[in-house]
């Protein structure tokens, strides 16, 4: 990897030069803007805000040339796998930021710091997945952590949500001060901060030979703070707090920006920490004395068990989201664990699926909540018979995480699974499986109260309040999970660029 | 450390240090515990002096002793409320985090005896902040600017959650 000075970095880093100068602008709109009536006042804020992100994405999206290069001196990466994150978070703020329009529990004040906060996330989390550098991850961690608490505890006057910012900062701020205690041991076991200079001093015999008890103190530690991020068992605990208390657009970001580039972090520190890739850049071997593999394994299997199984006593569609997403941080890891490209692919396919329809599900959490008020699954009772379209698109959604075919869902588990059983761990596979059986009974439980229950009561059915801009966007994430078999052979082609560029690591 | 004395100021402060930690961690009055922090803080700073890092002392002593600690022992003295509060805590599964603390410890000092930590060469006494000044402009200029960022966050977050209720 070409290691590049400040100066001729700057051309590969300009989404993220547009991300902060966006979050600046949109906080002097709305000091400006403060005298507005109310709704200029919001067109102020939201329209930079968007421009910015487009900007941003569409800077993004033509990086397309095979270049692989440390930025500001090994700092972060630039590579196909960073590009390819760059796009999922970009997209996926875009969506959150349309999403608080009309949510009904955000009651729209304090409208541009919620923007700013979340622009700030977002390029945190860019510069958290590309990190190369445990300064920079740790610092990258941290901003998007305390940008997350305050959104999170948005809602002042509610309880839960004060309870839940409590709660995140509590867990958050033990799981980062663990992680840096374990980054501050790996810096004195291998005198660098840089990954591939701890790979290489990792490598050599006399390490090898004597700092086996220390690697395997540090990675526990280091895990402590990925693991936070990433929401895998035994990290967890915050998370069916935290989601339910967050009002629904933040839990949205969070269930799916944070996750991403916690998974993201653990490749790059394994995979160029930890790890040696082979000749042909195709799988990786594991460097030092620790058996992290086996590590992985497990934290995957017990994650996706918990995940499941936990969520089978939800009453609260929050609570219950949350633990189906971590469920499905355990599917994700399962990815990590077969040291190939083929495996990264396959986790960046899972995560763009998955951006598209737990996205969704939030979204049809948010209408249902506007118009019912409530996040109780037995108030969902009988809404097939004042929005058949909207429950239909949420039986798609609910369809493809439980991993039916033919929508998306399957794909992404069924790619996975068989890149897990091509590595030889079959079993592995089949517990992803039995697992799968289990999530499919909660997510079926949800749509048979929406469709089968309070139909016999003669209610007169009002149709539900849908806001057009709701139903354009639920449109939009609902197409990519029916069409995903057509799209397969372009999102194959998309992964497989992104891990080329990533073995140049 | 060839002599005596340097080995007796460590010992010195590094019992100074882990005595007021243990007050300010049981310590059942907020002042008492502010202040106590005002030992522990200082003598980290007295462990970075010792090390040659002189820079990092001198930010330690401003930064820590002079800002952050001022300002909660302003915070403590100005609220009368908090100033006569006898913090009513209790421990619970004494046996249990006993275990676990044990544990950690065992584990922790058997790794740093044990472990052959990478040593870096010695270099010669002398000022830091220049070298530091120079990292941080050249090779380390991306973590600086993203240290601002989070910076400006934490202020935004910070105005954003004491703001009064009125305002919602």
């Amino acid at each position: 990897m070409e290691r590049l000075d400040t100066i001729s970095s700057l051309q590969y880093f300009v989404p993220e030069i547009v991300l902060v100068f966006t979050l600046m602008a949109v906080l002097v709109c709305d000091l400006v803007s403060k005298n507005r009536a109310p709704r200029e006042r919001r067109l102020l804020i939201v329209i930079p805000s968007l421009i910015g992100l487009v900007v941003a994405l569409s800077y993004s999206l033509q990086g397309s040339e095979a270049v692989s290069a440390g930025l500001f001196h090994n700092m972060v990466a630039f590579d196909g796998f960073g590009q390819m994150l760059r796009v999922i978070f970009i997209v996926t703020s875009i969506f959150v930021l349309l999403f608080t329009l009309h949510s009904n529990e955000l009651r729209l004040v304090h409208h541009g710091e919620l923007l700013v906060l979340l622009l700030t996330v977002t390029v945190a989390l860019i510069w958290m997945a590309n990190s190369i550098n445990l300064l920079m991850i740790y610092l990258a961690l941290e901003t998007v952590s305390v940008a997350s608490y305050v959104m999170v505890g948005y809602l002042k006057t509610d309880r839960l949500s004060n309870e839940a910012s409590l709660k995140y900062i509590l867990f958050g701020a033990v799981s980062t001060g663990t992680m840096l205690f374990g980054l501050s041991l790996l810096y004195g076991l291998t005198g660098s901060l840089d990954l591939f200079e701890i790979r290489s001093a990792l490598s050599s015999q006399e390490v090898v030979a004597s700092s086996g008890p220390a690697l395997m103190v540090i990675l526990v530690l280091v895990l402590a703070g990925i693991g936070f991020k990433m929401a895998t068992v035994p990290f967890h605990f915050w998370c069916p707090d935290v989601y339910t208390g967050a009002p629904t657009p933040v839990t949205a970001f969070l269930s799916v920006g944070p996750k991403v580039a916690g998974f993201a972090v653990l490749i790059r520190f394994f995979y160029g920490g930890l790890a040696s890739p082979s000749e042909d850049g195709a799988s990786w071997a594991m460097v030092g004395s620790v058996d992290w593999q086996t590590m992985l394994m497990g934290i995957s299997v017990i994650t996706m068990t918990l995940g499941n199984v936990g969520a089978l006593l939800q009453t609260n569609m929050k609570r219950l989201l949350a633990y189906s997403s971590i469920a499905h941080a355990g599917y994700i890891m399962m990815g990590a664990v077969v040291l190939s490209g083929e495996g990264i692919q396959a986790m960046l396919a899972y995560m763009i699926i998955y951006l598209f329809m737990n996205l969704g599900a939030f979204l049809v959490v948010i209408v249902v909540h506007n118009d019912v008020g409530s996040f109780d699954i037995k108030d969902y009772a009988g809404i097939w018979r004042r929005a058949p379209l909207l429950t239909i698109g949420m039986g798609i959604l609910l369809f493809s995480l439980m991993g039916i075919p033919p929508f998306a869902g399957f794909l992404a588990k069924w790619y996975i699974f068989s890149v897990v059983i091509d590595a030889g761990l079959g079993w592995f596979a089949v517990i992803g499986g039995l697992n799968s059986a289990i999530g499919a009974f909660y997510y079926l439980k949800i749509l048979k109260t929406m469709f089968i229950d309070g139909s016999d009561t003669p209610e007169p059915s009002t149709p539900l309040a849908l806001q057009p801009l709701y139903a354009g966007l639920l449109l939009v994430l609902i197409v990519p999970n029916i069409i995903g078999l057509l799209l397969w052979g372009y999102l194959d082609r998309v992964t497989e660029f992104s891990q080329k560029l990533l073995d140049a690591m | 450390m060839e002599t005596l004395g340097p080995q007796i100021i460590f010992w010195a402060f590094a019992a100074l240090m882990l005595g007021s930690a243990f007050i300010v961690v049981h310590g059942k009055n907020l002042v008492r515990s502010a202040f106590s922090l005002l030992a522990t803080f200082f003598s980290a700073a007295v462990f970075y002096v010792m090390l040659g890092a002189d820079f990092l002392a001198g930010v330690q002593l401003l930064v820590y002793v002079g800002g952050i600690l001022t300002l909660l022992v302003f915070g403590v003295m100005l609220t009368n409320r908090i100033y006569n509060l006898n913090l009513e805590t209790q421990t619970f599964q004494v046996l249990p985090g006993a275990l676990v603390s044990l544990a950690v410890f065992v584990i922790l000092t058997t790794v740093v005896v044990r472990t052959p930590w990478s040593q870096s060469a010695l270099i010669e006494d002398g000022p830091t902040t220049p070298i530091i000044g120079r990292a941080l402009m050249t090779e380390y200029v991306l973590p600086f600017e993203i240290a601002s960022v989070l910076l400006l966050v934490a202020l935004l977050g910070a105005a954003m959650l004491v703001r009064r209720r009125t305002d919602l």
